[in-house]
């Protein structure tokens, strides 16, 4: 149940964001995506999760191909993502932002919907009563019924978070999950990544807190101008040249 | 029927398509300035429109105290009230071009029942047709048949789009026009009056479309419906050109008045309307930001 | 404490309506509350597609056309009974409805708007033109009042229970689904649309839905007309009533159910109310839609919500917060073209 990306190469009119960048994500890894701002990062996780089709290469998931399927296809395949600006459903309640990545969990359709309330209902305590479970597991579930944006942006993060799990994936993609978080938030969410690993989830993470990326990643591969620089564990990457390089030219974050 | 008669009568449907098309072309500007310089989708304009056309004909139909005033005259004091009465909107419309786009389309929508209805109470539903101060008697070149008022019509309209185009380019305030549709902030920050000059676009649209509306007043029937009419096929062009484009408005509207022209004609008089309204459509599903316009990435 | 106070308001309420045709001054005010129910259930249509799933939709008349010509052709040709007409009608507005998404699953924002306008635009012409089939701009006339069980339904008064009938299926219908999955996928689309992807949800089909449910809403409204006014005409199914029912909706509250009913009743009542000042009347309906925008975008049921909040106190009719929040506070992005 590997994630293979393949000479993938992603173009918007003369820019080209994504060159020839090959790499894999083994099951039960956490793989540690890095790089400047604007190496790609963002626009990789954009192909694998089914929002742009590459210009070419291709990403398979369990040795069948998926790069060009729509984006609730590949989530139905057992990929889940986040957002670096959240994008929780800003109306919803946190309990309902969660229910909505449960839809496959619904077995009642439409009619059953229109005609058959009992059902509806039964099936609808289920849904809650599994959401519940999993908010607590990130100690939110006392904000349940409160309005998803209106609560602390620590708190949002564990919402986007509960929300990706729900949708039961195999393989996450969280694209900087600790952007806005404390020092202390962040330890929490380190932890809770080792979690998620822990429990059979394969994650894939864009992450500009260093820290974070070499104290939980399995392996790191390392973009610059869309290519890929270097690739290895921790601290062969930590130690590369060209990594360093890369970064000692535009940021201070390593 | 020769040949030589099916072209020239291809020839003359032509130029009437031209005509009503630069009438659209005039009216789709008004919608793109406003659009451009404050994100408003303005759809009270075809009252504007309707209103402007009063304001210039009822002098010429010596409507106001039995004055019988001269088309010229009637038509600059016609452009000139309706640029005040722009003026006095574009106050109004202010808190809505920060509005999302649903409550937007509604407050305009109720302004334009005012004016709309406003109009009935004033100069009745009934509406008239207006005498051309030209020569009625079609001007003949090699056997095609021109209008006099329909050639007025056109190049009326080309003057105008021209005079536009080089205020917008050259007028130091058509250049702060510009900076300030390109970025608010930015050019708020540098100084620009933005305020002032989305006062002046509104100014402008409601002058253009009061000049379009006086000049087609003898070609097609005045009446306070006509703010449906012509503002749905004028926001049509402004949609089809891509919105916000000043050249897009001028080929939108062109090319919407020929289709219906070529349609009319040639195809089925009865479907003219919904001919036009399904190769929009169609456009609209290949190039989703209109025939000028440029569709940006989803940033997701 | 607060479950009885809702038992008794519900009580008084269906009591109220239940002899309302007893009690109304004239024959004239029934017939006016009655077509106060078929906007309603066209507002609950609207609020489906557009309230809750985001989708803006301008074809509302066509939708209504369509259901109301189903009535009137088979009707005045073989003679055939309203409870066929109307799953007939609700079909084939409902096939419209999805026909008219097709095209939003491509093109955005003002651009759909104008994209609906046409499209309804052209269903207009049609039912002009095709003499053969729609009797064109003359309408059909002599639409039998319908019976049921026998029982001939033959006057306002007794019309006014099968609206009534209706309006309250489509209303717990239209329940159902805001609370189920689809409505929670049609809100999630609405809120943001990527992110719904993300979660699984099928956007295109889901847009698809809500708009073949408008269509159904606007069906069933089309259908009852038609039988009751027993003469429908072109016109009637034009622009300007699409956007009547757009007013009604925003007034009374775009996404909640609530405002449908709202509006749906207030605003025809009010311009029924003014009749005597006709152009005056318009002119005011037009200065009240724009109040409305700019001083309470959440329309009457988004303006008790505020009051709610403000004050800490839950009002008894509150409904549970993912439907409260109207969409219209939000800016949309507006994805239109960047042109130079």
């Amino acid at each position: 149940m590997s994630l293979e990306i393949e000479n993938l190469v992603m173009r918007f009119g003369g820019v080209v964001a994504v060159n020839d960048v090959s790499l894999n994500v083994k099951p039960g890894m956490i793989r540690g995506l890095i790089g400047p701002n604007g190496s790609g990062k963002t626009t990789i996780f954009n192909v694998v999760s089914g929002y742009y089709k590459p210009t070419s290469g291709k990403v398979s998931f369990d040795g069948k191909v998926i790069s060009g399927l729509p984006a609730h296809q590949i989530t139905a395949l057992g990929f889940a993502r986040t957002f670096q600006n959240m994008r929780l459903f800003k109306t919803m309640t946190v309990l309902d932002n969660v229910l909505v990545a449960m839809g496959h969990h619904c077995k009642t359709n439409l009619w059953q919907a229109m005609l058959n309330p009992v059902a509806v209902q039964r099936e609808d305590k289920m849904l809650t009563e599994k959401a519940l479970h999993l908010l607590s597991l990130f100690q939110i579930a006392d904000y349940a019924r409160e309005r998803a944006t209106s609560l602390p942006y620590g708190h949002q993060r564990r919402v986007e978070m509960a929300r990706a799990l729900a949708t039961d994936p195999k393989i996450v993609l969280f694209d900087e999950p600790a952007a806005g978080l404390n020092e202390k938030e962040t330890e929490w969410l380190s932890e809770t990544l080792l979690k998620i690993r822990d429990s059979g989830i394969t994650i894939f993470l864009v992450e500009h807190d260093m820290k974070l990326v070499m104290g939980i990643c399995d392996a790191v591969s390392v973009l610059d101008y869309g290519k890929k620089i270097a690739e290895g564990d921790t601290k062969t990457v930590s130690t590369d040249p060209v990594v360093i390089e890369a970064y000692l030219g535009k940021e201070e974050d390593l | 029927m020769d040949s030589m008669n099916i072209l020239s009568i291809f020839i003359q449907t032509l130029v009437g398509g031209i005509g009503i098309g630069s009438l659209y072309a005039l009216v789709a500007l008004g919608y793109s300035m406003i659009y451009r310089s404050m994100g408003l989708v303005n759809f009270a304009h075809g009252s504007i429109y309707m209103i402007g056309t009063y304001f210039g004909i009822i002098w010429y139909r010596g409507m106001v105290m039995g004055l019988q005033v001269p088309y010229p005259i009637a038509f600059v004091i016609g452009v000139l009230l309706n640029a005040i009465l722009g003026l006095i909107l574009e106050r109004i419309f202010r808190p809505l071009a920060n509005l999302d786009l649903m409550l937007m389309l509604l407050g305009t929508i109720g302004l334009g029942y005012v004016l709309d209805n406003l109009a009935v109470i004033i100069w009745g539903a009934e509406g008239f047709a207006v005498n051309s101060p030209l020569p009625n008697e079609p001007i003949v070149i090699g056997g095609v048949a021109l209008l006099p008022q329909m050639l007025l019509l056109i190049t009326g309209s080309a003057l105008l789009m021209v005079g536009l185009n080089v205020f917008l380019a050259k007028a130091k305030i058509g250049k702060a026009m510009r900076a300030a549709a390109q970025d608010r902030e930015t050019a708020s920050a540098m100084g620009i009056p933005v305020n002032t000059t989305n006062a002046l676009v509104f100014a402008i649209g409601a002058g253009l479309a009061a000049a379009a509306g006086i000049l087609a007043a003898p070609i097609v029937y005045v009446n306070p419906a006509m703010s449906a009419a012509v503002g749905l096929k004028g926001f049509a062009a402004f949609i089809l050109g891509g919105a916000g484009s000043i050249p897009g408005a001028i080929v939108g509207g062109l090319v919407f008045g020929i289709l219906e022209a070529i349609s009319a004609g040639f195809i089925s008089s009865a479907y003219t309307k919904g001919i036009a309204f399904v190769v929009m459509i169609l456009v609209l599903m290949v190039k989703p930001a209109g025939i000028v316009g440029e569709v940006t990435v989803d940033k997701v | 404490m607060k479950n009885t106070f809702k038992v008794i308001l519900l009580g008084v309420g269906a009591l109220v309506l239940l002899v309302f045709p007893l009690v109304a001054p004239n024959r004239y005010t029934v017939h006016i509350v009655n077509m106060a129910g078929i906007w309603i259930l066209m507002s609950l249509g609207l609020n489906l597609a557009m309230g809750y799933c985001g989708q803006i939709n301008l074809a509302l008349g066509a939708f209504w056309g369509v259901g109301a010509y189903t009535a009137a052709l088979l009707n005045t040709r073989f003679g055939s009974p309203i409870w066929i007409n109307m799953p007939l009608g609700m079909i084939l507005a409902g096939i419209t409805g999805a026909l008219i998404a097709l095209p939003m699953l491509k093109v955005r924002s003002h651009y759909l708007a104008l994209v609906t306008i046409g499209l309804a635009e052209t269903i207009n012409i049609i039912m002009v033109n095709e003499i053969w089939l729609t009797e064109g701009p003359l309408g059909i006339s002599a639409i039998e009042m319908p019976e049921l069980f026998g029982i001939p339904i033959d006057g306002a008064e007794r019309f006014f229970y099968l609206v009534l009938i209706c309006v309250v299926i489509g209303y717990l219908v239209a329940r159902q689904i805001v609370n189920h999955r689809i409505g929670r996928a049609f809100i999630a689309i609405r809120d943001d649309e990527t992110a719904a992807r993300a979660m699984g949800v099928n956007v295109a089909r889901y847009q698809v839905l809500a708009n073949a449910l408008a269509g159904v809403y606007c069906g069933v409204a089309g259908v009852l007309y038609a039988h009751m006014s027993t003469y429908i005409s072109p016109d009637i199914f034009e622009f300007k009533n699409a956007l009547f029912v757009l007013t009604m909706t925003m007034v009374g509250g775009m996404g909640s159910l609530a405002g449908s009913l709202v509006g749906g009743l207030a605003l025809p009542l009010t311009q029924e109310w003014l009749r005597a000042i006709k152009s005056w009347q318009l002119v005011g309906f037009g200065l009240a839609i724009m109040i409305v925008v700019l001083f309470m975008p959440g329309g009457v049921v988004g303006l008790t919500q505020k009051i709610e909040q403000a004050g800490g106190i839950r009002l008894p009719w509150a409904r549970k917060q993912t439907e409260g929040k109207p969409v219209a506070e939000e800016k949309l992005e507006m994805e239109g073209p960047n042109v130079a």
